[in-house]
Parts: C-alpha cells; sequence; structure tokens
C-alpha cells in the first residue's frame, strides 16, 4: 500500500498564516460576539438543543392527547398550534441550524486545517439571526400560534391566527441566515483548504458541508420568495395565493417544496458526513469508496432540486407531469443506497469499537435505511395516492428526520464532545442512551406507518378509532414517553462530564482528521503553522499525511500492523 | 469474509424469502379492505415493494448487526488496531449501483403501468361532484337540483368524482378505494374508480383545512343498483325538500312567522351576506330587499318564482349557483321556526 501520493512531497505548510491574532479578552467579545467560528459553532449548538427541548416538549403534548382518539386535552385551537410549532422548530430551529451551523460552524474550519471561516463578521451576523427567529417563532404562542402544520398552505393560513405572520418572519429570518451560511461556508472550503488537501482530500464530513451550503444558498431563495408573499397577502391582502382574488393555491406549494425538498437533504446531507467521520475511526479502516460517496453527496444535491413535485401528487398535476418527478425521486434512491453500502462495506473487515457515537452512526444506518425504504413507497404514485397526508407520511419522515439527522447530531455529538469540551462523556451513560432511544424510537414511529394506511391522517386532534387506532397511538405516545426520558441522559452526561469529565487530550479516539491533530479545546488560531496533506484523511495503516504540524505530545496513533482479521473479499 | 458469512447470508435469504411469502400471500397488505377496481392495482404495487424493501431491509440490517459483532474488536486488543486497509472494490461497487438502478427502473415502469389503470379507469357512468368545506364534504349529482350531505353510489358501476372545494385545501381520501385528490379552491380534481363491494366506508379530509380538520370525515354508501336506484328516487322525488340530507318532505309551516324575531335574526345570521336593498345590491350573495316585486329577477335564483314556501326551501337546503353558495339552514344554524320568521320578514321587506 503505497504511503503517500508520489504527487506532494513539494507541498509545504503556508508561511504567511504564521501570524496569529491574539484573543479578545473581553467576555462579551469572547463568548456573545465572538467570530470564532469554533464559539460560534458550540452558540449554535447550544441554542439548538434548546430548542430541541422545547420543540421535544411540544412533540410530548402531541402524543398526549393522541393517547385517546377524542381527547379534551387539548383544545383542537392549541393542539394545532402544538403541532405546527413542534414541526417548524425542529425543522428550522433544530436539525437546519444543530448540522449546519453547529458542526458545520465547529468542526469543518478545523477539518480543512482554516484558522476561520471566509467571513468570520457574516458568520456573526448568521449566528444572531437564530436566536431571534427562535424567539420570534415561539414568541407566536403568546398572540396565537400558527395552525396549519409546518407547510403552511394556504389558503387556509391566510386564515390562521396573529401568530401565523410571526413565523412568516422567522422562518424568513431563519433562511437568510442558512443562505448567508451557506456562501460563507462554499468560499471557505474552496478558497481556504490547507494546502495540499485537494477536493479528494477533504473529509466526507467537508464535503456533505460542500454539497448542503450549495443546497442552502440556492435554494432558500425560494423560500423567502414564498413566504414573502404570504406575508405580504396575509398583512396588506394582496393576492397571491388567494384564488377567490385569482391567486393560486399551488403556487404555494410549487415554491415552498421546490425549497423544502431540498432542505431535506440540508438536513440529512452533514449527518451523512457525520457518519462518514465515525464509521471508519471507530472500525479502524478507511472509509469505503470514498470517491463515490463524496460524488453521491453532489449528486443527490443535484438530483434533489428536480423532485419537489413528489409532495404534490394529489394537488391536481397533469399526470404526465407527474411521472418524471416520481423517476427522478426513485432515481435518488440509487446514490443513497450507494452510500448505505459503501457504510456497511466500511463496518466489514473492521477492527470495530462500539462507542456511543459508533451505536448512534450504526443506529442511524439501520434506521435510515427504513426511512429511506418508506420513501420509495411513497414516491410510487398509486400507494402515495393511498398514504399521503397520511400517519405513514408521519413515520416515514421521523425515520429519516430522527433516525436519520438527529441521530447523526448525538453521534456527532459523542464523537466531537471530547473536541468542544476537552473531556469525555460517561460511556456507560452513552450506551444506555443509545440503546433506549433506539428501541423507543422504533415503538414510537413503526407503528404509524400503519396506523397511516388503515386511515389515520396526519394533523388531527381527533381520530376515528378503527382497525386499532387507539391501541397502536397509545404504544407510540408511550414509548415517546420513554424517548423523551433517554435523552435526558444525554444532557445529564454532558453537564457531568463538563464539570467532572477525564480529560480527553487531543485525540482519544485515535481518528485521523486535522481536527484531532491540534489540543482539546482546540487553540483560539486552531493551527499555530497550517500543515500540509499529503493523503486522504482515513488510512489507519499509513502514517499521518500531514507535515508540518505542532503535534501535541504524544498523540499522534502510530498504526499498529497487525495482520487483518480476514482475507479481502474476491 | 469473516466467520459464518455464508451461513448468515443463507439465514438472510431465507427471512426474505419467508418475508417475500408472507406479502404475496397476504390477502390485504395494508391491513384495508379493497372496495373498489382501483384498490386491486394499488395493492398490488404495495405488495411489490413490500417484497423487495423487505429483503433489501433485512440484509442491510442483518450484515450491519454481523458485522458489528464479529468484526468488533477483541476486549484486550490495543486500541490503535486496524482493520482491514481495503479502499475500494469496483466490482462490488458496479453491481450495487447497477441492480438498484434496474430494480428503481422496474418499479417505475410498474406504477406508470398501474399509474395508467387508476388514473384512466373507466368511470363517466356516474359523473358527480364532491365538495368540500371547512368542516364537510357535500355532493352533487345530474338531475338533483341540490347538493346532498351523503355520497351514495352504486356497486359496479364505473363513477367519476369530480372533487373541489369551497374555501380552503381539503383532502379526498376514501381508504378502502385507495384514493385521494386535494380538494382545491378553484380547481377541479378528478378520481376514477367502479365500487365493487357493498358497504360504508370512510370518506377522509387529509389536507389540515382548520380548526375542526381532525373531525371532517363523511362515508361512502356503496349501495346494490336497486337500493341506490331507491335511495336516487328519493332524493329527485323531494328535491324540493329533501337535499342536504334532511329528513325529506313535509313543507315548513309559514304562519306563524314574526317580522320582527325575523328582523333580529337576519342581523345576526344573514346580513353578513345579504342586504336589504336591490338584487344588484351585493355584499356575498344577492340583496334581499325586493325579491318578491323585483320586474328585473322575477325569479329567485334556483329558478323557482318566488313564494314564501320556495324561500323556505332555499334556506332550509341551501343553494349554490352562479352567484356563490348559500348555506343551508344547518350550516346556518336556524330552525324552522326561524325560517318562518325570517321569511314573514322578507315579506314585509318588499311590501314596503
Ligand atoms: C355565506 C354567505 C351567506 C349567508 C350567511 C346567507 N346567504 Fe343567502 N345567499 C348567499 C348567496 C351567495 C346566494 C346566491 C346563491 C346563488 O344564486 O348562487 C344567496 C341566496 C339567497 C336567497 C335567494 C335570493 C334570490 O333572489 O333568489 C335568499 C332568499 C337568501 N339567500 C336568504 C338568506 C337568509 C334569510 C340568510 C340568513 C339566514 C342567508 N341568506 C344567509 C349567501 C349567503
Ligand atoms: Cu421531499
Amino acid at each position: 500500500m503505497a504511503v503517500v501520493s508520489t504527487t506532494t512531497t513539494t507541498v509545504a505548510p503556508h508561511a504567511v498564516l504564521d501570524h496569529i491574532h491574539p484573543e479578545p479578552t473581553s467576555f462579551v467579545r469572547r463568548y456573545i460576539f465572538s467570530i470564532d467560528h469554533k464559539v460560534i459553532g458550540i452558540q449554535y449548538m447550544i441554542t439548538g438543543l434548546l430548542f430541541f427541548v422545547l420543540a421535544g416538549l411540544l412533540a410530548e403534548l402531541i402524543r398526549i392527547q393522541l393517547l385517546h382518539n377524542d381527547a379534551r386535552f387539548m383544545s383542537p385551537e392549541v393542539y394545532n398550534g402544538v403541532y405546527t410549532m413542534h414541526g417548524s422548530a425542529m425543522v428550522w430551529m433544530v436539525i437546519i441550524p444543530l448540522v449546519t451551523g453547529g458542526f458545520g460552524n465547529f468542526v469543518m474550519p478545523l477539518q480543512i486545517g482554516a484558522r476561520d471561516v471566509a467571513f468570520p463578521w457574516l458568520n456573526l451576523a448568521s449566528f444572531w439571526m437564530f436566536p431571534i427567529a427562535g424567539v420570534l417563532l415561539f414568541g407566536a404562542f403568546l398572540v396565537g400560534a400558527p395552525d396549519a402544520g409546518w407547510t403552511e398552505y394556504p389558503p387556509v393560513s391566510l386564515q390562521g391566527p396573529v401568530g401565523t405572520n410571526y413565523w412568516c418572519v422567522a422562518i424568513f429570518l431563519i433562511g437568510i441566515s442558512s443562505t448567508l451560511t451557506g456562501i460563507n461556508f462554499i468560499v471557505t472550503i474552496l478558497k481556504m483548504r490547507a494546502p495540499g488537501m485537494t477536493l479528494t482530500r477533504m473529509p466526507l464530513f467537508v464535503w456533505a458541508q460542500l454539497s448542503t451550503a450549495a443546497l442552502s444558498m440556492i435554494a432558500t431563495t425560494a423560500l423567502a420568495a414564498a413566504l414573502l408573499a404570504l406575508f405580504l397577502e396575509r398583512v396588506f391582502g394582496i393576492p397571491f395565493y388567494d384564488p377567490t382574488k385569482g391567486g393560486s393555491p399551488i403556487l404555494w406549494q410549487h415554491m415552498f417544496w421546490f425549497y423544502s425538498h431540498p432542505a431535506v437533504y440540508i438536513m440529512i446531507l452533514p449527518a451523512f458526513g457525520i457518519i462518514s467521520e465515525v464509521l471508519p475511526t471507530f472500525a479502524r479502516k478507511p472509509i469505503f469508496g470514498y470517491k463515490m460517496i463524496a460524488f453521491s453527496s453532489v449528486a443527490i444535491a443535484l438530483v434533489g432540486f428536480m423532485v419537489w413535485a413528489h409532495h404534490m401528487f394529489t394537488s391536481g398535476l397533469a399526470p404526465w407531469l407527474q411521472l418524471p418527478f416520481m423517476i427522478l425521486t426513485m432515481i435518488v434512491a440509487i446514490p443513497t443506497g450507494i452510500k448505505i453500502f459503501s457504510w456497511m462495506a466500511t463496518l466489514w473487515g473492521g477492527s470495530i469499537e462500539l462507542t456511543p457515537a459508533m451505536l448512534f452512526a450504526i443506529g442511524f444506518l439501520i434506521t435510515f435505511t427504513f426511512g429511506g425504504i418508506t420513501g420509495v413507497f411513497l414516491a410510487a404514485i398509486p400507494v402515495d395516492l393511498h398514504a399521503h397526508g397520511t400517519y405513514f407520511v408521519v413515520g416515514h419522515f421521523h425515520y429519516v428526520l430522527y433516525g436519520g439527522s438527529v441521530f447523526g447530531i448525538f453521534a456527532g455529538l459523542y464523537y466531537w464532545w471530547p473536541k468542544i469540551t476537552g473531556r469525555m462523556m460517561n460511556e456507560r451513560v452513552g450506551l444506555w442512551h443509545f440503546w433506549l432511544t433506539f428501541i423507543s424510537f422504533n415503538c414510537t414511529f413503526l407503528p404509524m406507518h400503519w396506523l397511516g394506511l388503515q386511515g389515520m391522517p396526519r394533523r388531527v386532534a381527533t381520530y376515528l378509532d378503527s382497525h386499532d387506532a387507539v391501541f397502536w397511538n397509545q404504544v407510540a405516545s408511550i414509548s415517546s414517553f420513554v424517548l423523551a426520558a433517554s435523552t435526558l441522559l444525554l444532557f445529564g452526561n454532558m453537564a457531568w462530564s463538563f464539570y467532572k469529565g477525564k480529560r480527553a487530550g487531543a485525540n482519544p479516539w485515535g481518528a485521523r482528521t486535522l481536527e484531532w491533530m491540534i489540543s482539546s479545546p482546540p487553540p483560539y488560531y486552531n493551527y499555530k503553522r497550517v500543515p500540509a496533506v499529503l493523503a486522504t484523511p482515513y488510512d489507519f495503516g499509513n502514517p499521518l499525511p500531514y507535515i508540518g504540524l505542532d503535534s501535541p505530545e504524544g498523540t499522534l496513533p502510530t498504526p499498529q500492523l497487525t495482520a487483518p482479521p480476514a482475507p479481502a473479499p474476491r | 469474509m469473516g466467520p459464518g458469512f455464508w451461513l448468515i447470508t443463507a439465514i438472510l435469504a431465507l427471512l426474505s424469502v419467508g418475508a417475500a411469502a408472507f406479502w404475496i400471500i397476504v390477502p390485504l397488505p395494508m391491513g384495508v379492505e379493497q372496495a373498489a377496481d382501483t384498490a386491486v392495482p394499488t395493492d398490488i404495487l404495495f405488495k411489490v415493494l413490500a417484497v423487495i424493501g423487505s429483503a433489501l431491509f433485512i440484509y442491510v440490517f442483518g450484515y450491519i448487526v454481523y458485522f458489528a459483532i464479529v468484526f468488533r474488536r477483541p476486549k484486550n486488543a490495543p486500541a490503535n488496531t486496524i482493520g482491514v486497509q481495503i479502499h475500494d472494490a469496483p466490482v462490488l461497487e458496479f453491481w450495487w449501483t447497477v441492480i438498484p438502478a434496474v430494480i428503481v427502473l422496474g418499479l417505475a415502469i410498474a406504477s406508470v403501468q398501474l399509474l395508467n389503470k387508476i388514473y384512466y379507469t373507466a368511470g363517466d357512468v356516474l359523473t358527480m361532484e364532491a365538495i368540500g368545506y371547512q368542516f364537510g364534504f357535500q355532493f352533487r349529482y345530474p338531475k338533483l337540483a341540490n347538493p346532498v350531505s351523503e355520497m351514495h353510489i352504486p356497486v359496479d358501476t364505473p363513477v367519476t368524482v369530480h372533487v373541489t372545494a369551497r374555501d380552503v385545501i381539503h383532502g379526498f381520501w376514501i381508504p378502502e378505494i385507495r384514493v385521494k385528490q386535494d380538494m382545491v379552491p378553484g380547481l377541479i380534481n378528478t378520481v376514477r374508480f367502479t365500487p365493487t363491494k357493498i358497504g360504508v366506508y370512510p370518506i377522509i379530509c387529509t389536507s389540515y383545512c382548520g380548526i375542526a380538520h381532525g373531525g371532517m370525515h363523511s362515508a361512502v354508501h356503496i349501495d346494490s343498483q336497486q337500493d341506490f336506484a331507491k335511495w336516487f328516487a328519493a332524493q329527485q322525488g323531494g328535491t324540493a325538500a329533501a337535499g342536504g340530507g334532511s329528513a325529506a318532505g313535509a313543507a315548513i309551516a309559514l304562519s306563524a312567522g314574526s317580522v320582527s324575531a325575523g328582523q333580529a335574526l337576519f342581523g345576526q345570521k344573514c346580513s353578513a351576506c345579504h342586504s336589504v336593498g336591490p338584487f344588484t345590491q351585493k355584499i356575498v350573495g344577492p340583496g334581499l330587499g325586493h325579491i318578491f316585486d323585483d320586474p328585473d329577477h322575477p325569479k329567485l335564483v334556483n329558478g323557482t318564482a318566488p313564494s314564501p314556501q320556495d324561500i323556505a326551501m332555499i334556506l332550509k337546503n341551501g343553494y349554490q349557483g352562479d352567484l356563490g353558495v348559500m348555506p343551508s339552514s344547518q350550516v346556518n344554524q336556524i330552525s324552522n321556526t326561524d325560517i318562518a320568521n325570517l321569511v314573514a320578514y322578507l315579506v314585509s321587506l318588499s311590501k314596503k
């Protein structure tokens, strides 16, 4: 096996960057209005996790209501507000900010050997739009929360309470934030990589962030336009969507989904990236099919722009127009399959350590695959004509968003926590967290599939008790209570570790990407000297592919070349 | 390949075959009755997807768990023990790209075929209209002047339902028939099917439409041809009275109507949509000040000559014409006594 590629011996560490700015000393400049990507990343994570707790509590309220088919726990008004806010917050205030602003900000510049993102002040602005948007969104509860679901289809959203206006503004704001972050990341990744880090030597997490940033930058503009029009119509009566005044309700659906379908990839691609880092590290193996994984991220991002109308198969599009959308949607399954198979192959023949991060990555593979398969069911129009708008869809997207994105976030948290804080989490509690979450997650969301197929529509405060609907809803609800409780283990673990956790050292997992080559937490300037990169980071059998690095002592893993446990395939 | 790899592979194959057999044998893969021809192709496609999906999931799940167990680093091995340093296997990757591509293509072709059956199934022997409103469904039949609140269709008869909505988007879903279209105001979507099984099945709204969305359902009665004919005749016979699905028949006693009570009620229930000016002074509906003595509008909007009894019927059953929707007494929440009072008031207006 070649140690390093031959073309790289001339690459030298970047001399110009040896100049280091001093760290700001005032508390405010250091922790509140910092322009350091690491601090901003952590701010994103804290804010995002806070909203995760709030939106999670809303989910539990939903599940309490659905314990009975004719429940009076909440009035329909309150209930409709609760599920709308749950969905909106989870998408825009939790998952998107966590996977891009949070992990993207903290990890990506470190992984490419940069000292910060390209536009640090812009980054600061992007971040501060987020808590403001979040407060606005939740503030809607004070004036009458929006009630038409996170998709806010007009005309019914035109009738919605005043809070719907807050919703428009909040989502608009977070959309701008996400667009700006997209631009910032694209420039950072394209322009600020350490010398020698060619595109095909980038860690896969960086590839994922690059594809995601392109999606955020392009797609979010459509959302902004749609929201602006909705706002203008609601507040000033300018008719964009109201059919009685010549507007088109279908217009909203096109614009909304032109953003929101890519948005599901904005939510999942970074999780793919996290998985692609965790798996090789804990299997002590190169990621299998590096190029195919990177390429498939790009392919998913591209095709992801051309499938939005698969959310509209029942809206009355001409049948011939539906077909390309169905076929393209199914085609997305191919690059997704490539990824899943490549990750499986990464496990094969590994030297696997089942840490909590690794378990969540493996759990991700299983639950996300399930969600991907039910996605193909929904892509098939005849089945969608039955399942659209039902709990089958709710089950499907929780498998991809919770079992996918959120499991990815959990894996990332366990994985990078030592880098962020310099301390280890308790492993045993982490294992409990995983197993409780994995089991209760499945018991919560699996029954929703048949609930939906057998007649339960989504977004209902009351439902018909046919086909044992009440029983299965109770199973889902009770499991969801366990799911919520299991998440407390994570938060408890984080709090405990922050004060009492074992010191992590620079590289507790023996990982090989650049961020693990510097101390934990990383110094203000990240790299005293920016290293040169000689190869992809995942060759556990080779010496580290970096030169010019001031390595903190005793942390660089020296590979121990034992005989591989099994022969190569074929 | 790892200890016991082929054994595991064989077990997973067996499980997949078992799952496939289950899906093929089970008569109703979604656990929902089939009450129309359209349910059949949908269920077949569902079975195909379920067979493929189960096999895929069983293999992915099985191999992942198996790898995680057999390739686990032994407890006593040093932490930097590495795994097999393999980067790719082009042959393998070729096949796991091509095979899914072929499967997906097959599924797409199958879906298109079945979709043809569903979208272009025979219809048109009975053509009707379903209208969603907040929060219920109404149905219009040819040769029935008024919409009715129950959907009856004859078994084994190709049916075309044009669906639309009056206010916001609703969903028109009959699980047992496996069809769904959104009811979009200003648009007409179409579903076609031939009911095959007599019974009563739910119609469910699947698009959030406002506060009472969860309670928005109705029922479709698939009747025998004779029962349907009887029902339809009853509707026709009683067109004047039986609309809205309310008890057919009797004219409303109007003699005891009180003008002052009618006036008060008009202010609460009607003035949002009606002025008391001439017919042309429209709000939502026409002005009602001169129903009996307007030479430009000698007839009521439903074509009958203005008599107190005919007006009472409009108030009772509602009416939908070129001008829009006049809600029924059920929707307006007015009793027969209220109607008598309102008619008395309207009569008094024209005399001025
Ligand atoms: C939601 C608005 C609305 C409300 C409320 C309403 N109507 Fe109407 N009404 C209409 C519309 C629209 C029409 C015309 C229907 C058409 O011809 O298309 C109409 C028609 C009528 C007509 C027939 C007029 C004609 O010249 O033929 C009468 C009578 C009438 N309404 C009485 C009432 C009364 C009495 C009430 C109060 C109980 C009432 N309406 C409440 C909308 C309304
Ligand atoms: Cu989508």
